[in-house]
């Protein structure tokens, strides 16, 4: 872009956000080049802070006018290069709405603005006894449209649900700067569900402006039991066991010896060091009945060989036994200079042998994985350990990376169950779609998004693209640094 | 023309799985009679007839169980009717993924009775499942009371199979219950009618059955005293699986002595976790001055979506509102007094904890304009209640007057993008859908 045309564009954009809510010098830029997968990076021309819906749409409109890409980005939590400006042109950053517009307790509802941090809404409502469900462990940074966007989860989608599952409106500004509400605030959509469609769009249909969710009523109870086995097998076939009982469990995540032994490592949560794997199991609901459902637990655990299950006695306990699950990530760094989060889904019966084969692979590739995921919904994260100074080990870990979704495809599985596909696997696409598959998803892509400059590059696999890729060393996100959050 | 159409696709379904003349009359619909009826036994010949109407131009109508026909717009023009109803294996059900695959042609209670035969459920509990088809309901978004709970086909549908306009064959969604990969076509093909492609094959999320459940009912005075009871329950620590509301002639079509209003509330889940609740539901009924709490039969769940246009004995109209849970009440008796006020009997149930309402209205003396303002009113009513409202069913003459489906306001520029960029002929049921898509 010739300087002459940056500044009017800057001028432009300050007539429309005021000074000091657009940044266009390299450096400040800079801190814009990633999301939360440091691997890939690419610069924007401009990055944008709107207050407003208005203000949102003139950018767009703008943007359509002259024809510049433009990518919306709330907290840059994203592990699949989403929000990255992958073609230039505009980063619009939704940080500043983040205004909780109303609570509706009675219609146990809420509309937000989209840079509303995930938690700040369970805060805000928590006092009168509501709580808002979908709970990804960024929670405390990442955003409500980023969650819209990604459909994020959490581990207590199991019984919970998606975020898909308790959005019931949206108000858009369209990529040629037009404002629309998709869905509203009744449960039944007038037409086709265009709200349930952008939910996991991954920003390429537009940017949301306003989101209505869904509150939930905190359960009575909650009790959580933590099963040690000696087999990884064992511990897979619990899952399968307790959902056998027909029992539907909050949560039911599941670690293996190597993220044990960095847990205890760092932390010291009580985790027997070893053990083949822990599966921590959560019910949650109504008081009456949860000794009993705790006893089926521990017995669908006991029969498939645990050799240890022990219920948490109090809130304390149980705090210390979702510890050890939610440092997991943030304890790899004691045993391995970088990893790499792989997210990938199976049915949940092929547990077993889609573990072995993942860990043969990463054997194969010399490298070391350690899991960690949600083991109820086979929704799988191997982390894959390098170290990024040993030339060609990043490359390796990609090449195992691929090889594990292909498996996950293999055995009728999927290739993102959270993170997305963004950048990062927009050419796996076609491990699990056929190009009739894809080609319908073009279309509805270019229904919403016709000039194609809403957050170009992404999902679909490209031949062209100014992303830069590795290799470069991992850098924790921001907010891990600061504590705040661990990787699942 | 039409000649050389009945003979390609007598080649594609073979003659016995094609019906021409009068063997067509089930399928009239608001009294067009379709030139012929299709019964493709596989997904290749659903793509193979698809391919042939949409080369010709020809309207099809996708036919599930045919329960759902008379909701929407009358058709624009006559075609072929496409029917699913051989398509009906359970291909795929592993108990230990609570995930089943089906073709779209099977019924709703052959397919539950399968997964039943294992232990689990599909949590979707839609009106006729002895007739309604998976496809069909899909396509409807039909759903009962249980959606308070379990919420309606959106959250269940994981994966789809798809013959599109031009004969392709798409695959969208998956086989797994957590997946982010792509869009989420399933949730685009939910609810649209069959206008944007047919559903030959669906994949679904399934749950344990529970070990109890049981419908229990209680009475009010008044339509106000039963809402304020709903609202009581919604912010209580009870888990109910379904809460409906049901005026005093509703009440009367499920079997209740007497017509006052009544809650009915379903619960389920272990045995202690039903008592406990049906014990709290007592407890608070009584507060709020409901009494004659009972304990109803397990075939009351199915009556309790179409228990309104049972309640009349000559029904000419229904109307589903969707609207915010805590203004049910008040749409309801805003609707019943204009009906009263027009000379119409009316009669009204809803999934309450979700804002579902079914108004029913009888056949009046004058046929025609009295619906028709009737229906406008509760039109207004629904808007008023933070929603919307769609005729379910109604006579030609009054369809013609008051739209089927509400206004859908500036997002129907992206409905008709859609429809476009997937039926660039339009051949699929057109007219039939919002806005005339
Ligand atoms: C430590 C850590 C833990 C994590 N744990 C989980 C987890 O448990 N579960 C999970 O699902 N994910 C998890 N993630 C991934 C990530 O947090 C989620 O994808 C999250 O939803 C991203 O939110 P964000 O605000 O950071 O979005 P960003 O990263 O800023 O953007 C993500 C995508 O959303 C789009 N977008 C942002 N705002 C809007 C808007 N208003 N309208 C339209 N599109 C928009 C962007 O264009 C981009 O495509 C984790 C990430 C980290 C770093």
């Amino acid at each position: 872009m010739t300087g002459e045309r940056k500044q009017t564009l800057r001028r432009e954009l300050e007539a429309i956000v005021g000074r000091g809510a657009v940044l266009s010098d390299p450096e400040e830029l800079l801190v814009y080049e990633s999301d939360g997968l440091t691997l890939f990076r690419a610069l924007a021309d401009f990055v944008v802070f709107p207050r407003s819906t208005e203000h949102v749409a003139a950018i767009v409109k703008l943007a359509d006018r002259e024809k510049l890409p433009f990518v919306a980005r709330g907290a840059g939590t994203g592990l699949s290069g989403g929000c990255l400006p992958s073609e230039g042109g505009l980063v619009i950053s939704l940080m500043r709405m983040n205004r909780i517009l109303e609570i509706d307790y009675d219609n146990q509802l809420a509309v937000v603005e989209p840079g509303l941090v995930n938690l700040h809404l369970s805060w805000a409502v928590g006092p009168r006894g509501y709580y808002y469900a979908p709970d990804p462990s960024s929670q405390q940074a990442c955003t409500i449209g980023g969650n819209i966007a990604n459909n994020s989860g959490g581990p207590h989608t199991l019984k919970y649900g998606v975020t898909a599952n308790h959005v019931l409106g949206l108000e858009v500004v369209l990529p040629d700067g037009e404002v629309a509400w998709l869905g509203g605030r009744t449960r039944d959509p007038n037409g086709y569900d265009l709200a349930g469609v952008f939910v996991g769009s991954e920003g390429t249909f537009g940017i949301a402006t306003k989101i209505v969710v869904r509150i939930l009523k905190k359960p009575q109870a909650v009790q959580t039991v933590l099963a040690v086995f000696d087999e990884v097998t064992h511990a897979s076939d619990a899952v399968s066991a307790v959902i056998a009982r027909g029992l539907v469990p909050a949560a039911m995540e599941m670690i293996d010896q190597l993220t044990i032994q960095a847990v205890e490592d760092a932390f010291g949560c009580g985790y027997p060091r070893d053990a083949a794997a822990a599966l921590l199991i959560e019910v949650d609901g109504l008081a009456a009945g949860m000794a009993s459902q705790l006893e089926r637990i521990v017995a669908a655990c006991r029969e498939c060989g645990a050799r240890d299950v022990r219920a948490a006695k109090d809130e304390a306990e149980r705090q210390l036994l979702w510890k050890g699950r939610k440092s997991a990530f943030g304890s790899y760094g004691r045993v391995s200079p970088a990893y790499m989060v792989m997210d990938g889904v199976i049915p949940r019966t092929r547990l077993p042998y889609v573990l072995d084969r993942v860990n043969a692979i990463v054997r194969t590739h010399g490298l070391r994985v350690g899991n960690v995921f949600h083991a109820g919904d086979g929704n799988l994260h191997p982390n894959i350990l390098y170290d990024p100074r040993i030339p060609g080990e990043e490359a390796r870990v990609l090449a195992a990376g691929a090889e594990i979704m292909k498996v996950c495809a293999e055995v009728g599985g999927s290739i993102s169950g959270e993170h997305g596909i963004g950048l990062e696997k927009a050419d796996f696409m076609p491990f699990i779609f056929s190009e009739a598959d894809l080609e319908l998803m073009r279309r509805l892509k270019e229904a919403f998004n016709p000039g194609g400059l809403c957050n170009p590059g992404k999902i679909f696999p490209t031949k062209k693209s100014c992303v830069e890729v590795g290799p470069v060393a991992y850098r924790p996100h921001a907010i891990e640094e600061k504590g705040l959050a661990q990787r699942f | 023309m039409a000649d050389d159409i009945l003979a390609a696709l007598r080649g594609v379904v073979g003659p016995s799985n094609l019906l021409t003349g009068v063997e067509l009359s089930p399928y009239v619909l608001e009294g067009r009679t379709p030139m012929a009826a299709a019964f493709p036994g596989s997904v290749e010949e659903v793509s193979a007839v698809l391919t042939l109407a949409n080369d010709a131009s020809v309207p099809v109508t996708p036919w599930g169980g045919g329960t759902a026909m008379s909701v929407g717009a009358p058709p624009t023009r006559s075609g072929i009717v496409l029917g699913l109803r051989r398509m009906n294996r359970l291909l795929e059900h592993e108990p230990g993924d609570l995930t089943a695959t089906v073709q779209a042609g099977m019924t709703m209670r052959d397919f539950q009775a399968a997964v039943h035969a294992r232990g689990q459920w599909l949590s979707l509990d839609p009106p006729d499942p002895g007739a309604a088809t998976i496809g069909g309901v899909l396509s409807a978004n039909a759903s009962g009371a249980r959606r308070h709970l379990y919420g309606t086909a959106r959250d269940l549908l994981i994966g789809v199979t798809i013959v599109c306009a031009s004969g392709a064959i798409v695959r969208g969604g998956g086989k797994v219950v957590k997946n982010v990969a792509g869009y989420d076509l399933p949730k685009l093909f939910v609810g649209a009618f069959g206008t944007l492609g047919v559903i030959v094959e669906a994949t679904v999320k399934l749950r344990p059955k529970p070990e109890v459940e049981t419908l229990v009912a209680a009475r009010f005075e008044s339509l106000k005293d039963c809402g304020l009871a709903v609202c009581a329950v919604m912010g209580s620590d009870l888990i109910p699986s379904a809460i409906d509301l049901l005026d005093g002639e509703a009440a009367a079509a499920i079997g209740l002595p007497g017509e006052r209003p009544a809650l009915v509330v379903g619960f389920d889940g272990l045995a202690e976790q039903v008592e406990w609740q049906r014990a709290e539901l007592a407890r608070l009924c009584a507060e709020l001055g409901g009494d004659d709490l009972r304990d109803l039969p397990a075939e009351t769940w199915a009556r309790l979506s179409v228990a309104a246009p049972r309640a009349l004995t000559d029904p000419v109209a229904v109307m589903r509102l969707s609207v915010l849970p805590a203004r049910v009440t008040e749409v309801i008796e805003r609707a019943g007094a204009t009906a009263r006020g027009l000379g119409l009997r009316a009669a009204f149930s809803a999934h309450a904890g979700v804002g579902s309402i079914t108004g029913a209205l009888a056949r009046g003396r004058d046929a025609v304009d009295a619906v028709v303002s009737t229906l406008r009113d509760w039109r207004d009513a629904a808007r008023a209640g933070g929603g919307h409202a769609a005729v379910e069913a109604a006579p030609l003459a009054v369809k013609e007057l008051v739209s089927v489906w509400d206004q859908p306001g500036a997002a129907i520029r992206i409905m008709r993008r859609i429809k476009t960029q997937l039926d660039p002929k339009g051949i699929l049921n057109p007219g039939r859908f919002v806005g005339g898509l």
